[in-house]
């Protein structure tokens, strides 16, 4: 059900807080085993959320998120409650403070269902790193759900919450999205504080929304978004209200359709169901205006380049000293953090942490770090230049569908592929926001996405409602 | 990429392995460093950007109360009066 119909059976108490919450969380009890996409279920603090909420509604000062039960990505701190990033490293680790993004939520009293599974660190696009397991796609059990905020696209894909907050470096909220044929929002870079979010690569990351609906997206990210002084890198010029332009006229914006995201690897089913969806547009008066974003072929290297250097930096602080896992040997100061890692981090943690410190060492850094920053800002100038000619850009989310679990597992730069359609928009710090647009013949979700200009996420979440109005999604049955 | 590049970055990155997990390692990396590869025929005179974030916004740089000891030491395993405990350095 919607946020907005939700809103309005807590406002007429037609259901009460505690209810609507006890449903999702009987929901999560009964069926959560089979797709593992909670690491932490908060039974008591979530009833405790509802009490408040409660006492909020029935003074009529609820605003619209007061009440909505929420799901969270275990890589953002939430105070007294364990925030693991899925990793054997943080398996215990219980943060003193929230993450500003959920100070805000409290502060509308939505209520926090649990921490949801990913792919540890958010280092992968299948949620099958997880030192808790991997998670399951609630539309085929024996698929990924993709990632790296495969838990939350689940926990949305199989109602287990009403919308969840996820985490985006390369592709990691729009990607599951996609596979488990929900809504995903990646706001443009500064749009929401990273203070609390556990860095991999800071200069992409951007905390955004999983629901079930582009509405759905906008009301939470209505409530995240803003410039936060514990951030030096948000920003002032994200302005909110960004269901603004819903049931507005979209049939004045101009669509680009970069030719390089149609060529050869793209599969036949997800091409046809993306270019259908542009006929849509067209049918309804949008004009399309074929576009070009020639550096594409260089994305890859560059975002795995970019975000495993910085990664290297960023999980430096997991020595095991001051928290996290801390190896029982280690004779000397050294050992004991080399042996604390080397035990807290799994296989594709250190596999980045290894690219990272190779791309930066002596020798290394002219030929690969900085050739990779000069494709980030080749990247940026031709989205420029798109934008002159259009006002937002429409591609598919992913080359295929969810694939089969353990697909990839001897082959992790054939896997890095799939991230080719989303890495650009963290590249260049591009909104982006992926919803369904049909299915391939297995019943499988296929996501497309709209790439809009730096801070209109407004445009693209009113072209995504109006696609959405339209089109007929199918629930997964679990 | 050879065992000796491998067990040099494991040194930078400080992540112990053992024989055969270099080996594992030194495949993946290999592999890796194969799709990374195309960054170096990118061939253009375009300067790097540094990022776009407005710096002059930063908070002024005061002094007020952080998380109280008690709380920050909790996450740590081994811990001496207030104080991370580690081994013997000098």
């Amino acid at each position: 059900m919607s946020i907005k119909k939700l809103r309005k059976l807590l406002d007429n108490k037609e259901i009460s807080a505690l209810e609507l919450t006890e449903q999702y969380l009987n929901k999560i009890e009964e069926k959560d085993k089979e797709i593992n996409s909670f690491i932490t279920v908060c039974y008591e603090s979530a009833l405790e959320d509802t009490k408040k909420a409660q006492e909020v509604i029935d003074s009529g000062k609820a605003d619209m998120l007061t009440g909505i039960p929420i799901s969270v990505k275990d890589n953002i701190c939430t105070l007294g409650i364990k925030t693991t990033c899925a990793s054997k490293m943080l398996e215990d680790f219980i943060p003193p403070y929230d993450a500003t993004v959920i100070e805000k939520l409290k502060k509308s009293n939505a209520v926090i269902l649990g921490k949801t599974n990913m792919d540890e660190f958010s280092m992968g696009g299948s949620s099958q790193t997880s030192y808790f397991g991997g998670v399951k796609n609630p539309y085929d059990l024996s698929r990924v759900p993709g990632g790296s905020s495969g838990g939350s696209a689940a926990s949305v894909s199989a109602d287990f919450c009403v919308a969840s907050l996820g985490s985006d470096t390369g592709g990691s909220i729009r990607q599951p999205a996609s596979f488990c044929g929900v809504t995903g929002i990646k706001p443009t870079y500064g749009t929401v504080s990273r203070h609390g979010l556990i860095a991999f690569a800071s200069s992409l990351d951007q905390i955004g929304v999983l629901a079930k609906s582009a509405e759905d997206t906008a009301y939470i990210l209505d409530c995240i978004h803003g410039y936060d002084k514990y951030d030096a890198t948000s920003s002032k010029n994200a302005t909110g209200n960004y269901t603004s332009l819903i049931g507005s006229d979209v049939t004045k914006f101009k669509i680009g359709i970069p030719m390089e995201f149609f060529a050869d690897g793209l599969n036949y089913e997800v091409k046809t169901a993306v270019m259908n969806a542009s006929r849509y547009y067209q049918s309804i008066g949008c004009e399309i205006v074929e576009c070009s974003l020639p550096s594409l072929e260089y994305a890859i290297s560059a975002y795995y380049l970019i975000s495993s250097a910085e990664a290297a930096s960023n999980l430096s602080r997991f020595d095991g000293i001051k928290f996290g896992h801390r190896c029982d040997n280690g004779e000397s100061y050294d050992e004991l953090i080399k042996n604390s890692r080397r035990e807290g981090f799994g296989t594709e943690v250190k596999r980045r942490i290894m690219l990272g410190n190779y791309a930066l060492s002596s020798g290394y850094y002219d030929a690969y770090y900085k050739n990779a920053l000069r494709i980030r800002a080749q990247i940026k100038n031709e989205y420029d230049l798109i934008f002159e000619k259009c006002d937002v850009i429409l591609t598919p989310t992913t080359p295929t569908t969810a694939y089969k679990i353990g697909e990839f597992k001897n082959n992790p730069a054939e896997m890095y592929l799939e991230d080719i359609y989303t890495v650009t928009a963290n590249i260049a710090g591009l909104p982006a926001i992926s919803t369904t647009c049909g299915y391939d013949k297995n019943g499988l979700p296929i996501g497309m996405s709209l790439i809009g200009k730096a801070f209109d996420e407004k445009t693209i979440i009113a072209m995504c409602d109006r696609f959405e109005k339209d089109f007929i999604r199918k629930e997964a049955v679990i | 990429m050879n065992t000796d590049m491998v067990k040099r970055l494991a040194q930078l990155s400080k992540i112990s392995f053992t024989e055969e997990e270099l080996a594992k390692m030194s495949s993946d990396m290999s592999d890796i460093i194969a799709l990374i590869e195309k960054v170096s025929a990118f061939d253009t005179d375009v300067s790097m950007t540094p990022n776009t974030v407005d710096y002059k916004s930063l908070r002024a740089d005061t002094y007020k109360p952080s998380c109280p000891t008690e709380e920050i030491i909790k996450n740590a395993k081994k811990v001496t009066g207030n104080s991370f405990t580690v081994p013997k350095v000098v």
